[in-house]
Order: C-alpha cells, then sequence, then structure tokens
C-alpha cells in the first residue's frame, strides 16, 4: 500500500444511520481518483471527514504516512489538503483576486507589524506579497478569469464562482485536491474546458486529485482510477471501464436517473 | 456657542466612535454583540488605577498596563466563556456576554468598591486652545480625536494588509471557508476579542477621565457607542466613526435646544435606523451569506 | 414555658394562614427580652452602591449602644439587606426580614421608588419607620402613622440655598440643573419657591438623567444663558462631569448643590480638585467636626467599622438612627410599638447630629433645616450658615 494518499476502514454515522460504512481506498501519488454513487450514498460525507469537518468513529486517514484523523480543518490545510464545495463557500463580500489571494493566506508569513509596512516597496511584506501576487496571477490566467478578477464574487454567475473556488483552492499549493461536483450547473462546453484543465491542474501542479462527479463523460475521460459507494459502503474499485460495467454499480443506479446513456 | 457645540459633540462622538469599533470588531468576526464590552473596559481602567494609586507607578506604566490586562481578559473571555458552548447560536452567546457583564461589575464592586474614584489622565480639560474667537478645545479633546485618527490608519492597514486582519475578514464573511483555507479561526476569534478588549479599554480610560471611574460608568457610554456602530452599520470601521460624529453632534443640539430628550437620542438611532435601514446609513450592499 | 410554646405556635399557624390568604401581618414582634431588632435596606451592589454605606452604619450605633448594656437591658440587633436599588428586590428583601427575622423597625432606607413600594407593607404590619435616607413627599404628605421623616426636604434646601446665593454672594443670575425626577424637580421648586417671592426669575433651568455623562451641552446651555450661580440637584457623578466639563471650557460659575453631593472629601477626590469652592446644603454636622457628638461616633466608627471611610454617608445612617434610640430610650422597660409612636409622636426640638427635629401626630416631617458649607481645600468642610429655616415653608403652616 502507498503511503501517499489512502483511506482506512472509515466509518461514521448520523443518529444510527451509517453515512460511511467501513470505507477503504488508496490514491497514488499524481493521479486523479473518482468517487461516484447515487444521491446520498456518502460521497460528500467521506470528503467532509477528509478535510476534518466531521471526525470519523473509527478508521484512518493517512496522509504521506501520517494518520490525520482528529485534526482541525485548519491544521489539515496546512497539511496539504484542499477542496471545493458542492455549494460553493467563497468570501462573496470580497473579489475574486482577494479570494484566490486567501488561498496563499497559510504560505504566508508577514506578521502584523511587518504588515503595518506593506506600503513600503522594498521591504519584506512588500515582497513577499509581489511572490503570492505572482502566483495567484498565474491561476487567474490559467482558469481564465482575467475578464472578473477585480470583481465581487456575489456577482457572478454561477459557473464563474466554481472556477473561483477551484483556483483559491489550487492557490493553497496542495498535495491533495478535493474537488466536490466541480461540472455541476456548467453547460456542456463549460463541462469540456473543465476536464481539461483537471488534467492539466494534474501536470502543472503536480497534485492528487478527488474527484466526485456525476457527469460520467467526464468521470469516464480523466480518472485513473474510480470506487463506487452505495449506502455508504464500497462497492466497487477499479479502471473506470471496469467499475462502469460492475454489475452492483448498474444495480445501484437503476432507478436513479439514466447516468450511463452518454457513456 | 454652535461652534462650541459641534467641537463638543465631535470629540464626545470620537470617543464613542473608539468605543465602537471596539463593539464592531467583535460583531464583525463573530456576529455577537458583547454587552460585556462595557464592563470590559471598565476594568481594564480600573487595573490602570490601581496601578497608579495603589502600586504608584507613573501614569504610562499604568497605561500600558492596562491595556496589556485588556489583551488578556478579552482572550480569557472569549476562550473560557465563549468557546466552551456547545453548538451556539448568536442569542446563546450574547447572553453569555450579559453574564460575563454582571460577573464583571460584581467583581470590580467587591475589589474597590461602588464609591467613584477619580481617573486622570495626563491631557487635561483645564488646557485649553482657542480654535478660532469663541471656540476652544482642550487637551482631552486633541488626545481623543488623534487616537480615533491613529487608529483608523492603523486598523486600515491592519485589515487590508497583514496576514491577521485579512483572516479576520475572511472568517468573519464565511467561517467554513475560512478554516479551509487553513485559517486557524479560533486564534482569530481570540484575537478579536483580546484586541476589542484593547480598543475598549482605551476608550474606558477616556470615559473615566471625563465623569467618575465607578463599576458603572461604562453602561451608558456603551449604549451610544452602540448607537453609533447601528448607524455605521455594525460591520464598518469608517462607518462607526461617522456614527459616532454623528451621534455626538446631534445629541448636543438636542441636549443645547431640548435637554429633556437628549438622553433618549441614542435609542431613537438605534430604533430608527433598525427599522428603517437595518444595513447602516453607509454599508455597502451586504450580502449575508448562506 | 410550655404554654407559651403552644401560643407561638398557634400564633405561627395563624400567621402563616394568614400570609397564604394574602392578609401581611407581622410574623413577630420585632423584639423580646434581650434584644430589639432593627434593619435597613440600600444598594450593596450596583450602580447605586455608594450610597449603601448608609444601611451599614446603624451597626456601628448599636455596637455603640450594647457596648454600654444596651437599651434598658436590650441590646440592639441591626439587619443589613441589600436591594441592589431594585424596588422589586427591596420588596423581596423587606418582607423576609419582616417575617422571617422580625424587625421592630426600620431605620435609613435607601431609595425613593424602594422606599415607596414597601411603606405601605411595613404599616400593614406595623413596623415602624424612622429617617429615611431620602427626602420624598410621599412619606409624609399625607401623614403616614408609622413613618417618621427627619431629612429635610429639597424644595427648603432649594429655597434657602436660593436665597443665601442671591441675598449673601449677590449674584442674579441663577441656573438649576435638576435631575429628571422626584429629587431634582422637588429641588428646583425649591429655587422657583424663593424666585417667585423675589418676583424674579432663573436663566435656565435644565433637566438631566442621572446616567449621561456627556453634559457638554447643558453646560453651554448655562453658559449661552449668563448663568452667574448653578444650583444642581443631581447625582454625584452628573455634578463632577458638569463641574469638569465647565473647566474645559472656561466657564465659571459659582456652582451650588444638594446636601446629597456634601461628601466632600468623596466629591473633592473624584472631582480632581475641582470641588473645591463648591456651596451646598448639609442635613446634618460635618463628619470632619470637632463637635463633641462627631468626634465621639467618629472613634466608635474606627473601633467597630475600621474598613469604614467615616464620610457624610455613612455618618448619615448613624444620624437617621438617632431618633430611634432616643425614643427607645424615653419609653422605658414596657416596649411596644404604640409606646414607641407615642414617643416619636411626642419628640419636639430634638437634636443629635441632624438637624431639630419635631414630630406630632399629624406632623411626621421632622426638620425644616439645613446648614451651608462650602467644600474647602482639600476636601475639608467650612461652615458657612448654620442651622437655616426655611421661613416660606408652606407645609408647616395649616
Amino acid at each position: 500500500m502507498g503511503d501517499h494518499f489512502r483511506v482506512e476502514n472509515l466509518s461514521i454515522s448520523f443518529g444510527g444511520l451509517k453515512a460511511v460504512d467501513g470505507v477503504s481506498f488508496d490514491v497514488e501519488p499524481n493521479t486523479i481518483f473518482s468517487i461516484i454513487g447515487p444521491n446520498g450514498s456518502g460521497k460528500t460525507t467521506i470528503f467532509n471527514l477528509i478535510c476534518g469537518i466531521y471526525h470519523p468513529h473509527s478508521g484512518r486517514i493517512i496522509l504521506e504516512g501520517r494518520n490525520i484523523v482528529g485534526l482541525k480543518p485548519d491544521r489539515i490545510a496546512r497539511l496539504g489538503i484542499a477542496r471545493t464545495f458542492q455549494n460553493i463557500e467563497l468570501f462573496g463580500n470580497a473579489t475574486v483576486m482577494d479570494n484566490i489571494m486567501l488561498g496563499r493566506h497559510i504560505h504566508m508569513k508577514t506578521g502584523v507589524f511587518s504588515g503595518a509596512f506593506m506600503w513600503w516597496r522594498g521591504s519584506r511584506a512588500a515582497q513577499e506579497e509581489i511572490v503570492h501576487r505572482e502566483e495567484v496571477e498565474k491561476i487567474i490566467d490559467f482558469l481564465d478569469l482575467q475578464s472578473v478578477r477585480d470583481q465581487f464574487v456575489s456577482s457572478l454567475p454561477y459557473g464563474k464562482r466554481k472556477l473561483v473556488e477551484l483556483g483559491r483552492a489550487l492557490a493553497l499549493k496542495p498535495k491533495v485536491l478535493l474537488l466536490d461536483e466541480p461540472s455541476a450547473g456548467m453547460n456542456t462546453e463549460e463541462k469540456e474546458d473543465l476536464s481539461i484543465w483537471i488534467k492539466d491542474i494534474r501536470e502543472d501542479y503536480k497534485v492528487t486529485i478527488l474527484l466526485i462527479e456525476h457527469d460520467m463523460n467526464m468521470i469516464m475521460g480523466i480518472s485513473d482510477r474510480v470506487i463506487c459507494l452505495n449506502y455508504g459502503r464500497k462497492i466497487a474499485e477499479g479502471l473506470p471501464q471496469e467499475v462502469q460495467k460492475h454489475p452492483e454499480v448498474i444495480e445501484a443506479y437503476l432507478g436513479e436517473e439514466d447516468i450511463f446513456r452518454h457513456a | 456657542m454652535y461652534g462650541q457645540l459641534i467641537v463638543e459633540g465631535l470629540s464626545i462622538g470620537a470617543c464613542y466612535a473608539v468605543f465602537g469599533i471596539a463593539v464592531v470588531i467583535i460583531y464583525k468576526t463573530s456576529e455577537v454583540i458583547n454587552f460585556a464590552q462595557g464592563e470590559m473596559a471598565m476594568i481594564s481602567t480600573f487595573v490602570a488605577y490601581h496601578i497608579l494609586n495603589v502600586y504608584g507607578w507613573p501614569f504610562w506604566y499604568a497605561f500600558i498596563g492596562a491595556l496589556f490586562f485588556a489583551v488578556l481578559l478579552g482572550v480569557f473571555i472569549e476562550v473560557c466563556f465563549l468557546r466552551p458552548a456547545k453548538d451556539p447560536t448568536v442569542l446563546g452567546l450574547i447572553v453569555i456576554t450579559l453574564g460575563a457583564e454582571m460577573l464583571l461589575m460584581g467583581l470590580a464592586s467587591w475589589k474597590w468598591g461602588a464609591e467613584q474614584k477619580d481617573f486622570a489622565l495626563p491631557f487635561s480639560f483645564h488646557k485649553t486652545h482657542e480654535l478660532f474667537k469663541g471656540v476652544v478645545i482642550n487637551d482631552w479633546s486633541i488626545a481623543v480625536f488623534v487616537m480615533a485618527a491613529v487608529l483608523m490608519i492603523f486598523l486600515y492597514i491592519f485589515f487590508r494588509y497583514t496576514k491577521l486582519g485579512v483572516a479576520m475578514r475572511a472568517t468573519q464573511q464565511n467561517e467554513h471557508a475560512a478554516r479551509i483555507m487553513g485559517i486557524k479561526v479560533e486564534r482569530v476569534f481570540s484575537f478579536a476579542w483580546g484586541f476589542s478588549s484593547l480598543i475598549g479599554a482605551l476608550a474606558g480610560m477616556f470615559f473615566a477621565a471625563r465623569s467618575t471611574l465607578d463599576p458603572a460608568y461604562m453602561m451608558e457610554p456603551f449604549l451610544r457607542a452602540f448607537a453609533a456602530a447601528v448607524l455605521g452599520g455594525l460591520m464598518s470601521i469608517p462607518g462607526v466613526v461617522i456614527g459616532g460624529g454623528i451621534l455626538g453632534i446631534l445629541e448636543n443640539f438636542v441636549g443645547f435646544h431640548w435637554p429633556a430628550w437628549k438622553p433618549i437620542v441614542a435609542f431613537l438611532v438605534i430604533v430608527a435606523v433598525l427599522c428603517i435601514r437595518p444595513s447602516g446609513l453607509f454599508a455597502r450592499h451586504y450580502e449575508k451569506k448562506v | 414555658m410550655k404554654g407559651k410554646g403552644r401560643f407561638w405556635a398557634v400564633l405561627f399557624t395563624i400567621s402563616s394562614l394568614v400570609l397564604w390568604t394574602g392578609i401581611g401581618l407581622c410574623g413577630a414582634p420585632g423584639f423580646d427580652d434581650k434584644e430589639i431588632r432593627i434593619a435597613a435596606w440600600g444598594p450593596q451592589t450596583g450602580p447605586a452602591a455608594p450610597w449603601g454605606s448608609v444601611a451599614r452604619a446603624p451597626a456601628v450605633l448599636a455596637a455603640m449602644i450594647n457596648e454600654q448594656g444596651g437599651i434598658h437591658g436590650r441590646k440592639l440587633k441591626h439587619f443589613v439587606r441589600d436591594d441592589q436599588y431594585n424596588p422589586a428586590q427591596t420588596k423581596v428583601v423587606v418582607k423576609e426580614l419582616v417575617e422571617k427575622e422580625g424587625i421592630f423597625s426600620f431605620v435609613c432606607g435607601t431609595g425613593s421608588a424602594g422606599g415607596l413600594a414597601v411603606k405601605d407593607y411595613l404599616a400593614q404590619n406595623k413596623v415602624i419607620w424612622v429617617g429615611p435616607a431620602t427626602s420624598v413627599k410621599e412619606y409624609v404628605f399625607p401623614v403616614q402613622p408609622y413613618l417618621f421623616s427627619v431629612y429635610p426636604l429639597y424644595e427648603d434646601e432649594g429655597s434657602i440655598l436660593t436665597k443665601y446665593v442671591i441675598e449673601k454672594l449677590g449674584i442674579k443670575e441663577i441656573g438649576v440643573v435638576y435631575q429628571n425626577d422626584p429629587y431634582g424637580k422637588n429641588g428646583l421648586d425649591g429655587v422657583r419657591q424663593r424666585l417667585d417671592h423675589l418676583k424674579m426669575k432663573a436663566v435656565a433651568e435644565i433637566p438631566v438623567e442621572a446616567t449621561e455623562k456627556d453634559l457638554s451641552s447643558h453646560v453651554l446651555k448655562l453658559k449661552s444663558a449668563g448663568a452667574k450661580a448653578v444650583l444642581m440637584w443631581v447625582h454625584p457623578t452628573t455634578g463632577v462631569v458638569l463641574v469638569k466639563t465647565a473647566a474645559t471650557i472656561g466657564y465659571k460659575p459659582q456652582w451650588v448643590a444638594s446636601n446629597t453631593l456634601s461628601d466632600f472629601e468623596l466629591m473633592n477626590k473624584i472631582s480632581g480638585g475641582l470641588w473645591e469652592g463648591i456651596i451646598t446644603g448639609a442635613f446634618m454636622l460635618p463628619p470632619d467636626s470637632d463637635d463633641p457628638r462627631v468626634v465621639k461616633y467618629r472613634e466608635a466608627a474606627k473601633k467597630y467599622a475600621p474598613e469604614e471611610r467615616f464620610g457624610v454617608f455613612f455618618m448619615a445612617g448613624i444620624m437617621f438612627t438617632e431618633p430611634l434610640v432616643e425614643a427607645l430610650k424615653r419609653v422605658g422597660k414596657n416596649l411596644s410599638t404604640e409606646a414607641v409612636l407615642k414617643a416619636l409622636n411626642s419628640m419636639k426640638n430634638f437634636q443629635g447630629v441632624g438637624p431639630k427635629l419635631t414630630w406630632s401626630p399629624d406632623q411626621h416631617q421632622g426638620s425644616d433645616s439645613i446648614q451651608i458649607w462650602k467644600c474647602g481645600p482639600g476636601g475639608k468642610t467650612i461652615l458657612l450658615q448654620d442651622w437655616t429655616v426655611n421661613e416660606l415653608a408652606h407645609w408647616k403652616k395649616k
């Protein structure tokens, strides 16, 4: 088993309902690892467990050989796990630039006092700021957000906001990036762009990506490996095509919307 | 006479504003109105009084000592009273601050007695300068103006450029997201309380020098500062400063012409703003997070 | 003994039944062969707590008396309760004292709202109340059979002080700052009474709330009205803020204040020395006086309550209790509420450290005179005018 990122026997229940039940998986560095499953199968709960919003009742989450269960979200973020949310969680009353800049927060060293000398161009604080701004500009270029960089996030359309959230997560320079339905609310063209970006992110940022998605085209197109959950349990794992053909997976999706129609 | 009224109104208004900033800083980060704000400032001022009169140290030692104590007190209250609250609602937290208020007042009465004390600053009331004919300004007012201005500039730089300031703004807008960004939200809250308590103590010492020092002396200024903060929309620091100025001048004009109505000006302001324009007079349209 | 025990048991049953049915009758008579229980309520905590020392002071007088063997063999036992200056709380503590401890007489009693809330209850329970620590007209007009007032009326004080300012100081431009409640308004009435009599008018009459801390507009109004003397019936802190604020704009009238602001040691300290030169009314001899009676009390306070500052409020607590002690002495061994009422009602020109007191069955306002003081350097008391009667007082002509 690899020590890069893995989940062992993870379980949590809410009021007797087992939301996640003994799930284990192992993610190779620099791969795209997708989690699929019908609604309510525990996908987002796994993300919440990974980034410390929930604490599992049992099981371990190993990041680079270290068990991160029990740590607070901010600590986990500092260890190199970033995420986006199904229902965007941005700083609405701030600009796109400011939002992404906040992703650099954990990398900043500026204290209260040195920060007060920001106006002096030669100061260490100003120098540091320049470095961070360059990083952020790169992300803005990369995600094609130049046109809205100084707009307030609350005024942006849904799809753009999803990108801002992705950009902010990238700015953290994470080792593992969790994307929770990044394509929701996007049209086909935007989805195609997103697929390319996700692959590019993997290449350019050397990051491991965990992906929750409903769009099977995207899953089949970019995933290196896929697991499928149902009622909180892992029912299949393997290459995309293998999971797609797995009988339990097909059964799990029966009655759901015809998700494999395009696949 | 009106010139003098404006000067007096602005100087007391600046003092309300500084205290209002303390209210706003806590509200901004946690959406809690800290009803113990006045009593935190009161206790800190008593600490300065104690250092001055019991230890007999020079004023500036007492001043710095009180500010240092204020920070510790703010952090202490946040860590020991607010943080342990399980699944807190905003209302629950406000009730906790009310409890803290009573506790602090009782503590001060027990330690220093309820009798009024004299607390003087090195900025004397009696030293006046004629601004222009018939209008004077005293050293106390000048010190208040300078304090308010320095605080404004500092806070502007702080919230704009420092890591902690940015973290505070982020926490205020979306605590959830702030955590995911690696911001130590608990630390931000503690800092906000410590910082707010420090600013409150500054204002508290100025209020004490204006009247007398006793366990209840900050109740009234808290109400005024709260009114100033409401005028400014409870979120904005420039807002509360302008709100303080408006309130100070308004109170002084009403007090001059209809003295009996003066005490309710602050109430009317709070009620009127909350009814007509709850986001304050100057707030940008603020979209509350979902 | 056995018979007596049964008597008490029956009485207890009856009284608890009576309490149940809501008619308040007293549970215990407030005295026995060994002791007489007296009590005072007053704010011991909260914003008004500085006045709380009044309620504690009778304990010193009780200790003095007990040391000499009590009054006709009975010791005085003094109870203090904290009502936080809250009338609802006053009711609670007074009920508790009357029904659980059994109180013969209340003394002092700070706060007019609290006093008004319990005065009828005390009368129903036949509990005497001597020397409320404030002057409230409703206490004595009309006469309340169980309530005896020592405190001079603020109205009389206002009239006497105004006369002094006009006649002795020769100042005609008079401004008034009054707290917007019965205390302040009674003071204002007194000023008006005197001015009307002299066919004059105040140049400014300004109301103020006790809690206000910013009084710039009030001071500017006084200044612009040209007041050369300002009389105030306000809270001590309000007085300090007024004087400080006036100093900031270089306005220097002759300040004249009610007796509630006559604790010069305190006032001078909390005003940063600005109280010097201020004239006030006074309802008793100065606490720093050399009068042997005051010296005696001062020494006793040092002995029995060393932690207390012997200021005006503290000594006032003793002063308010003096007439009750006098009445108890006059009654002798056969103590009863009726006997003490009779002794109080026949008191004529009794003088302790307070004003001369005269009560009769149809007049329970005991005093009609004040002293006039001036705050000297370091908060020392300067006596400007000895006991002075308000010759305009209309309440005496009946």
